[in-house]
């Protein structure tokens, strides 16, 4: 019987634990700040925990059954907590607002539960020993969670799936305690059946978890931050789930390293293959190296310049250990010079030719971005163009936003380019487009270096294909001083999101 | 699978919220007034002694007044193959009031700092602009074209496209602003709005009422109408609605209709267009000598600067109108030709303000302020990231009478200026003070003239048009509103009937 007892107390106090780490853990992954997330939630947390025992003296008769239903809230609460929260990030402005909430009141519920219990347990032990169990159990529990948290749970069920199953044992206890206290409930079918209702809830729920978690986790950073720092030009954010590495910049996802070979294939050999004389290759945007790390399977390659504006992203994917790993350390090799500049004005005060540009730069999220995809960005790149050059741009997807990728086409074309549109399907990112200009007629290669994961000489000129729903559409071209672009973007972005 | 994606930018909030919390103290600003000219002004206004001319030089032809006037003046002897003729400018740097300053982080204008697309009709600017590359083809530079977004409004706590003010607009304003461009459109396809104006303008009463009057005859009572139209006004003629001719504020809008997304501006403004007069034409230029008297004698004139003076054959007069008396002998007071007074500011920002989402534009418009915005000199740059820029700030001081506004300019020392200023922005930019390091301040007195009513069909501007014999009147205040057009217009008007003169019409 004791033993029973002692170890609702054990599991009770570890679903209070698993839920406030669960807050900071999500916090930490959503906002960042490790740091101020955790102490901000563990002081909220506490003090709510104050607040629930401060509360507990105002609760006289018929103790059993408020104890029961206060367990039945924290595992409703606690255990859609992750849910709520991901849910929030997702679609509202106000996850800040929903966090602090959702910690106050399981922190306030939570505080209430050890002091009922020991006043429903007083009659039955001496008061030494009681508090002393008591006591006993909650920091092993404690213990339990904080060392099963980050072994099994959040790798084998994840943040949503282990906030609900410790909602079931919440609602388990709470049923064991209708048996357990009996004599002193007397008739309990409400809350039995309010314990059987609970547990079913949550039991769906983690059926449905994966569901949850994917309809939130769309494009947030769901998995763990490795890196992060914030520079004069942008917001870099690595993150790490099992093997999939994530690149973010300014919250927008640029890679996923199980699918990024894709990516990087399609924008780097249906252009390059194609020019087997091809000795100086000028890469714009691309500060991750990766599609360097295409261009250098060429050994007729001589030199490679890179482009990109910002200093700390060349650095990082130099250095760091698990980014340079990606790139294949392609940015320290000897062929390869990276300059760190805005590639525009970079561009307009330089006269080299290159046989092979690649415009990879962020989507056209704002009109200073929008820039480096405008008719007047192409006739100067144009200008680079060595005699049978090719530029490829990364041009958004043409089936989320269409009129914007046909647009970036035509930009290609309005600055006096032969235009050869294509794309691919990239998993983390969708149907992806590309654009090659020339001003030679273009085909694609009939030749491809070795050691491709994606791309032969089967399948190269099916990407120039376009099924009809990514056909070609109206689009004016994107201008300096009209830069439809940008509004197009938006706009068409903004209805796949709803 | 929807990844690059913009969704809630929560983690980019967070970073500004905690700097938020540490809100730095207000840092000092450094500056002064810069270019003043009216010391040299008053000299003649007080008819100061002169040192006598040292040299005498013959010359057939003597422009007065380095702006875009006498520029366009000496660009045109100079294509036609004249010249023997100099270009007398009394500051140190010609351009007038399309002059321009620079620092280490870019160019920027003291003044006039845009054109809009010239239409097909004004062959003397398309004529300059294809000379300059500006217009290739009939294809007007992308680069020079004014970069998207051109224009914002900060109304109602935040920021719109456009200046015509959208946010709280009812649909009865939406209606007025509708019929308010129709009526607009009635007087363009009339043809007698145009740029330069004397092409096509016929004597009409709108003249003699001013344009806040023909706003309440035609019924147009909506709010933001009214204080869009008076800012149009003030923001080119330096007045309000109610000190503006109708036919004036009319003009603004009429005549008007680009063929392309413009206007045409540079990070230093006209300066572009004038450093690239004075390069062409520099041979001819004398600059920091001030034409403080003008003599017939005979057939001739003999134009006194301190250092030299010239016998010429003809006058091209083109500083502003009302000087004319102080210096010409025997000239008459132009006595209806009004003059606003401005202030503008060049302030360098080495931090760029907190935008709250809204993306910086080239022109700024705050609603409500007595001031008129400011331009954003990098915003013609092709830099994708500015981390710091100089705004140019413009303050015609319409609400009072140009004497007042004088006066008022010279009464307040720089440091009631800056305030001003800074307090004008801080409406928009909260955080404004820790991100200005350095205010230049330039006032001028008599910077624009002024379209009062009754003035453009007047008799007195009519004689002003006419040469005076051998002396020919060629500042843009002739055409009773100075912008480019005019005064390139009116330069070349007197270059021909100076050519004319020396028999090389
Ligand atoms: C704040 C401001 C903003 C403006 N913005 C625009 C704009 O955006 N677009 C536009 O088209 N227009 C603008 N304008 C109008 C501008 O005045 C005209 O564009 C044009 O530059 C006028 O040229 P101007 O040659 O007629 O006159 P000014 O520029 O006034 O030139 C007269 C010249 O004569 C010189 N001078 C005067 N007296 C003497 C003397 N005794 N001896 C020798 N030299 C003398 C002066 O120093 C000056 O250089 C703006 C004006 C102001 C004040």
């Amino acid at each position: 019987m004791s033993i029973a007892l002692f170890l609702s107390v054990f599991l009770i106090a570890a679903c209070g634990l698993i839920y406030e780490l669960i807050a900071g853990t999500l916090a930490s992954y959503l906002l960042g700040d490790t740091i101020f997330q955790f102490s901000t939630i563990i002081g909220c947390y506490l003090f709510a925990m104050g607040i629930g025992s401060y509360l507990s003296r105002f609760l006289h008769r018929g103790l059993v059954a408020r104890f029961v239903s206060i367990e039945l809230m924290v595992g409703v609460v606690g255990g859609f907590s992750s849910s709520l929260l991901f849910l929030a990030f997702a679609y509202t402005e106000a996850f800040r607002l929903v966090l602090y909430v959702v910690v106050i009141l399981v922190g306030t519920l939570v505080g209430l539960e050890i002091p009922l219990l020991m006043r429903i347990l007083k009659e039955r032990f001496q008061f030494r020993e009681l508090v002393s169990h008591v006591l006993t159990f909650d920091y092993l529990g404690a213990l339990g969670a904080s060392l099963l948290f980050p072994i099994l749970l959040v790798p084998k069920l994840g943040l949503v799936r282990s906030a609900l199953v410790f909602g079931i044992f919440n609602a388990g206890v709470a049923l064991w305690s209708t048996y357990l206290f009996r004599e002193q409930i007397g008739r309990s079918h409400y809350l039995r059946a309010g314990c059987f209702v609970v547990v079913a809830l949550l039991g769906v729920g983690t059926i449905f978890a994966d569901r949850i978690s994917n309809a939130a986790d769309n494009s947030l950073y769901a998995d763990e931050v490795i890196f992060s720092r914030t520079t004069p030009y942008q917001r870099i954010v690595l993150t790490k789930w099992k093997d999939d590495l994530r690149l973010f910049l300014n919250s927008h996802l640029q890679f996923s390293s199980r699918d990024e070979y894709r990516y990087h294939e399609a924008l780097v050999h249906p252009g390059l293959a194609a020019l087997p004389g091809a000795h100086h290759v000028l890469v714009l945007g691309g500060g991750d190296g990766l599609a360097v790390r295409e261009i250098l399977k060429y050994p007729s390659v001589e030199s490679i310049t890179l482009v990109d504006l910002d200093p700390e992203m060349t650095r990082l994917f130099s250095t760091h250990p698990v980014m340079s790993g990606l790139n294949q350390h392609s940015l320290t090799n000897a062929r390869v010079h990276v300059i760190n500049a805005d590639a525009f004005r970079w561009l307009d005060t330089n006269t080299e030719q290159y046989d092979f540009i690649v415009a990879d730069f962020p989507d056209p999220t704002s009109y200073a971005l929008g820039k480096l995809f405008t008719t007047a960005f192409y006739r100067l790149a144009a200008k680079h163009l060595a005699s049978g050059g090719l530029i490829v741009v990364q041009s958004t997807s043409p089936l989320f936003a269409r009129q914007s990728y046909w647009c970036i086409v035509e930009s290609v074309k309005q600055a006096g380019l032969r235009v050869y549109p294509y794309h691919v399907y990239v998993p983390s990112f969708g149907e992806w487009g590309y654009v090659i200009g020339s001003f030679e007629p273009y085909e694609p290669p009939k030749q491809l270096p070795s050691g491709l994961r994606f791309l032969s000489t089967a399948n190269v000129a099916e990407l120039f294909v376009f099924p009809v729903d990514m056909q070609p559409v109206p689009a004016e071209p994107n201008r300096l001083n009209d830069q439809v672009l940008v509004r197009y973007y938006e706009q068409e972005w903004k209805d796949v999101a709803h | 699978m929807i990844s690059r994606r913009q969704f809630v930018a929560a983690p980019a909030l967070i970073g500004p919220a905690l700097i938020g919390l540490s809100r730095k103290t207000d840092r000092p600003v450094t500056g002064g007034f810069v270019n003043d000219s009216f010391p040299l002004g008053h000299r003649l206004r007080d008819r100061a002694a002169f040192p006598k001319p040292a040299q005498q030089l013959r010359v057939p032809i003597v422009i007065v007044g380095g702006g875009m006037a006498g520029l366009s003046a000496a660009w045109h002897l100079d294509k036609r193959g004249f010249h023997d003729f100099v270009l007398l400018e009394m500051e140190q740097q010609a351009g007038g009031n399309s002059r321009w300053g620079e620092n280490e982080i870019s160019r920027f204008p003291w003044a006039a700092h845009y054109v809009p697309v010239p239409a097909k009709g004004d062959s003397l600017a398309r004529e300059l602009f294809e000379e300059l590359g500006v217009l290739r083809d009939g294809k007007w530079d992308e680069r020079v074209l004014c970069f998207d977004p051109q224009e914002r409004l900060f109304i109602n706590g935040r920021w719109q496209e456009g200046i015509e003010p959208e946010d709280g607009a009812t649909p009865k304003d939406r209606a007025q602003y509708r019929r308010f461009m129709e009526k607009i459109g009635e007087f363009r396809s009339t043809g007698q709005f145009t740029v330069p104006m004397e092409n096509r303008a016929k004597a009409s009463p709108l003249d003699r009422m001013s344009m806040a009057d023909w706003l309440v005859q035609q019924g147009f009572g909506s709010a933001p109408l009214g204080w869009y139209v008076n800012y149009a006004c003030r923001d080119d003629y330096g007045a309000l609605a109610k000190d503006t001719s109708a036919w004036a504020g009319i003009q603004y809008f009429a005549s008007r209709e680009p063929e392309e997304k413009g206007p045409l501006t540079w990070p230093e403004g006209n300066g572009w267009i004038a450093a690239r007069l004075i390069d062409k034409l520099k041979r001819y230029l004398r600059t920091g000598g001030m034409v403080y008297g003008v003599v017939r004698s005979g057939n001739t004139i003999r134009v006194l600067t301190e250092r030299t003076e010239y016998v010429a054959d003809a006058l091209i007069w083109a500083a502003p109108t009302f000087l004319a008396s102080y210096v010409i002998e025997g000239a008459p007071r132009a006595e209806g030709f009004q003059y606003s007074p401005w202030l503008t500011a060049n302030l360098t920002l080495d931090r760029i303000p907190d935008q709250k989402n809204a993306e910086p534009a080239w022109d700024n418009v705050i609603y409500d302020s007595p001031a008129l915005g400011y331009v954003n000199a990098t915003h013609m740059s092709l830099a994708t990231h500015v981390d710091r820029t100089v705004w140019t700030f413009y303050w015609s001081l319409a609400e009072y009478r140009p004497e007042e506004g004088r006066r008022l300019l010279l009464a307040r020392d720089w440091n009631y200026w800056k305030e001003a200023i800074l307090n004008d922005l801080a409406r928009a930019h909260p955080d404004i003070r820790q991100c200005v390091a350095h205010i230049d301040i330039m006032r001028i007195g008599h910077a624009m003239a002024r379209p009062s009513p009754g003035f453009l069909f007047s008799e007195e501007r009519g004689r002003w048009l006419k040469p005076a014999g051998n002396m020919f009147f060629a500042n843009s205040d002739l055409s009773g509103f100075s912008i480019f057009e005019e005064a390139q217009y009116r330069g070349v008007e007197a270059a021909r009937g100076a050519l004319r003169v020396v028999g090389r019409a």
